[in-house]
């Protein structure tokens, strides 16, 4: 706990959390505008399932990237200040380090995707839909953004930790965003290896077209894709803390 | 000039930013043209129909952020070991030091239009394209090269400015949206980013019309000249923050 505090300590002044606010406003006004002209092209769209799932479809394009950038940035102040040596001088484990690290991201990703969902919830009733307020869907939605973002983010430290160059860690998180934002065009036996195609997949609502209509339409939350990603997150942080434990600084 | 050009491109030596120059564009062409296979009976405009599908997500979000990475790159040795002192107090100007990164960013980014292009012909044959290969497109790509010439010296200014890696190709993907805003507007010559989609023609095939053909030359140049103009400023005026 100590080690998370430090890492929080050490990030006060990095303006991580701004850069995030402006990711999201970007993100969430493009969600807004996209929302509001399809609810005044079809009324039947204003309904909480057009935000959710607007909002989860640009997430593939969004969130690996600015899950990257948080990452990185991370890492790179230690890289930067060459302070890994006094860090590994530490009385602490370098696996705790690893974690406190990981920890920290993890928490900047949550407190982005609950803005997210807090910024859909004053959209949603700012607009008026008709619906009632779907808490069910808020929670899963939160649970499979914040799931798909953390294996992500596993994926990202383990190679921020240990390329000190971090222009392939950005070009890494480049290459999820762009198979986020082109998962729906993969075949479902592709995509279901790829994390970042996944915000779609354990968003709790999709879309169903019939005879070009399109319709919302619930989703159950697919187990194995579930399963997949939290068990990609494991594996990540698990082997890339062992790299970075087992690596020469 | 030429011996700042030179010493940016010696720093450049052994960097394997080539990866990153050479990985995206494989990618977009390959979703691309998988695309294009798997939707032939609804994309039946040969040549021009395989464009709409490659440089779509390239050139619209892509591209940007690949130029971001590049400038980035071109500054990360600066950030590095107190080195902007170094280069700050060379007898070369601070204009040199600005134009001649500029200039080697340019260059990289040309190499991955080539490459894409390249990509594009060979992807063409391969899907055996009716019709001969469209002039046009190489036009296209690289009038995209020249809309990037205005992001590069926006990203530079950035980079420049700003330590971290990663923060200016954040304010990449937010311009790309931003970019995106603007061209639906139709503001799209007012913004280095939407200028990138006219040039590259990624959304639309339709030539422009003479005032908007005559401000997308013009506002390139004129975003580059002033985001340089403030980089070099900054250069000489602001101290040299170091670790």
């Amino acid at each position: 706990m100590r080690a998370l505090k430090l890492e929080f300590y050490k990030i006060r002044r990095k303006k991580i959390v701004l850069m995030i606010l402006l990711l999201l406003a970007a993100e969430m006004m493009w969600a807004f505008m996209s929302t509001s002209v399809s609810i005044s092209r079809n009324p039947d769209h204003a309904v909480w399932a057009s935000i959710l799932f607007t909002t989860a479809s640009l997430n593939g394009l969004f969130m690996p990237m600015m899950t990257a950038i948080i990452v990185s940035r991370l890492c790179d102040m230690e890289h930067k200040g060459s302070t890994w040596k006094l860090l590994g001088a530490l009385d602490v484990s370098r696996g705790r380090l690893y974690a406190a690290k990981y920890g920290c991201a993890a928490v900047l990703l949550l407190l982005a995707v609950v803005l997210q969902a807090m910024l859909m919830t004053a959209f949603g009733f700012m607009q008026g839909f008709a619906d009632k307020l779907p808490a069910e869907w808020l929670v899963r939605y939160i649970g499979g953004t914040l799931l798909v973002s953390l294996a992500a983010a596993s994926v990202q430290q383990w190679i921020s930790m240990t390329v000190r160059n971090q222009a392939f860690a950005l070009c890494l998180g480049m290459l999820g965003s762009f198979v986020g934002l082109t998962g729906g065009l993969f075949p479902e036996a592709v995509r279901r290896w790829l994390i970042w195609a996944h915000y779609m997949d354990l968003s709790p609502v999709t879309i169903r077209y019939a005879d070009h209509v399109a319709t919302f339409v619930t989703q159950a939350l697919p187990p194995d894709i579930a399963a997949f990603t939290a068990g990609t997150a494991a594996a990540c942080f698990l082997f890339g803390g062992l790299h970075a434990a087992r690596k020469e600084i | 000039m030429r011996r700042s050009f030179a010493a940016e491109w010696l720093k450049l030596r052994h960097s394997r930013i080539g990866i990153a120059i050479t990985v995206l564009p494989v990618i977009s062409l390959l979703i691309g043209c998988a695309n294009y296979a798997l939707n032939r009976e609804v994309l039946v405009n040969g040549w021009y129909s395989l464009w709409t599908q490659v440089s779509l997500f390239y050139g619209e979000f892509f591209l940007p952020m690949l130029v971001a990475i590049v400038c980035a790159y071109a500054c990360r040795l600066e950030h590095m070991n107190r080195n902007w002192n170094m280069v700050l107090t060379a007898p070369v100007p601070a204009g040199s030091v600005f134009w001649a990164k500029w200039a080697v960013s340019a260059l990289l980014v040309l190499a991955a239009q080539a490459l894409f292009m390249a990509l594009y012909w060979a992807a063409g044959l391969l899907l055996k394209m009716p019709g001969p290969f469209p002039a046009e497109t190489i036009g296209w790509a690289l009038r995209g090269w020249y809309a990037c010439l205005s992001i590069c010296a926006l990203q530079l200014s950035l980079s420049i400015r700003i330590r971290s890696f990663a923060v200016p190709v954040g304010f990449s993907l937010a311009a790309v949206l931003a970019g995106l805003g603007l061209y639906v507007a139709g503001k799209g010559v007012y913004f280095p980013h939407s200028l990138l989609t006219i040039g590259m023609h990624a959304l639309n095939q339709e030539p422009l019309d003479p005032r908007s053909e005559l401000l997308f030359w013009i506002m390139n140049p004129a975003y580059a000249l002033l985001l340089a103009g403030w980089s070099v400023r900054g250069l000489k005026r602001r101290d040299v923050a170091t670790a």
